[in-house]
Order: structure tokens, then C-alpha cells, then sequence
């Protein structure tokens, strides 16, 4: 044993967020100058984002859910109030961010030439926790 | 020699935790940043083993508890 750190997940990679949202299976737009999000009426709001999940993915009566990239690079998710009530909430962001930690995590380590042992999902009473585990070379 | 491991637990919200185990002195630091990547550090620390095997390496004639 030799250290231990906890850690507040920054979402500041697009393609690792892409790969999240696809992994929760939606399709997802990209634009990099970004592009306006469309209301449940079908009308085009003033907010744009860089990542969008479009409305006919969610319920009927959503409007789209984007993903702006700020200017310290970090993404911000952009949902209306209708959305987060009906599951798109805080709860499904911390999904996201569960998402994109997990595959950032195995991306970077990989790369940094860590081996990638194996993939745990242990069922909490909040919700699952993903283990990763690596050994290095 | 101890194997050195990295085991990441991310929660449901995408909150993160690092435990490192058999790693020694300040290579830690390095491995731990890593892990860390852009991520907002909220608590870090260094284990006992830490301290034990950094004593060591100065005097090998010690021996951590001791």
C-alpha cells in the first residue's frame, strides 16, 4: 500500500464524453462550433452545444440535451427543467460522469502503458460503482 | 518483488477514488497523477507503507515497526 486519492470527475474530452453517450446508448451529434438545441415545440432555442443528444431519443414532450464546451474546456450539460423531472436529472449526469471516468480511466492508462487487469461492477445500495483495476509494468 | 497495482473505483456519480499498493516513495506521486488526469483532487494521501519502505531504502537494516 502506498497511496490513496479521491477525485472529482472533469469532463473536458469530447471524444471520451461521445464515448460515453454512445455506451448509454444514444447517438449523439458533434459540432465543433456548435450547433442550436431544439425545443419540444420543434423550435430552434437560443442555447447551442457541441455534443447533442436529440430530442426524438428522450420523451416526447423533451427538448434536446446538449453539451457546451466552456472556456476553461470543460463540458457543461444544458437541460431544461421538463427533462431533469422526468429522469434526466442529477442522477443521470452522475451516469454520464460514470461513463466518461470509465472509459477516460482505461484510455489514459493504457496509453500511459499501465496493463489493464479487469473490470468489476459492484451493486450499492446508491447505485453501481465500477472497479478498474491496472498493474504496472 | 511486491506487485505494484492501481485499482480505480468510479462511483454513480462519476466521482473517482485511486488506491495504490506496492509502489514506493515519490514514484506514487507520478502514478497517482495519472489516475488523476484533469480531475479535481478532493482528498490525497500517502499510506503507511509509504513511510516504511522510504525508511527502508536509506537503512536496510530496519525494518518497518521497528
Amino acid at each position: 500500500m502506498s497511496a490513496y486519492g479521491e477525485f472529482t470527475t472533469v469532463m473536458s474530452e469530447e471524444r471520451y464524453l461521445v464515448e460515453g453517450l454512445t455506451a448509454m446508448g444514444y447517438r449523439v451529434e458533434v459540432h465543433a462550433e456548435g450547433a442550436a438545441l431544439v425545443g419540444y415545440h420543434g423550435d430552434e432555442r437560443r442555447e447551442t452545444a457541441h455534443v447533442i443528444i436529440r430530442r426524438a431519443q428522450l420523451d416526447s414532450a423533451s427538448n434536446d440535451i446538449g453539451f457546451v464546451r466552456g472556456k476553461d474546456g470543460r463540458y457543461q450539460a444544458i437541460l431544461s427543467e421538463y427533462d431533469r423531472s422526468i429522469g434526466y436529472g442529477n442522477q443521470w449526469l452522475g451516469k454520464v460522469n460514470q461513463h466518461y471516468k470509465e472509459i477516460q480511466t482505461v484510455a489514459v492508462a493504457k496509453a500511459k502503458g499501465y496493463i489493464f487487469r479487469g473490470k468489476e461492477v459492484i451493486q450499492t445500495a446508491n447505485g453501481p460503482q465500477i472497479r478498474l483495476q491496472f498493474v504496472a509494468r | 518483488m511486491q506487485q505494484k497495482t492501481i485499482t480505480v473505483v468510479i462511483d454513480q456519480n462519476g466521482e473517482s477514488s485511486v488506491d495504490l499498493e506496492g509502489f514506493a516513495g515519490q514514484g506514487c506521486d507520478k502514478v497517482l497523477k495519472d489516475f488523476q488526469g484533469d480531475d479535481h483532487a478532493k482528498v490525497q494521501r500517502k499510506k503507511a507503507a509509504f513511510y516504511c519502505q522510504a525508511v527502508d531504502s536509506r537503512n536496510p537494516h530496519l525494518k518497518s515497526g521497528q
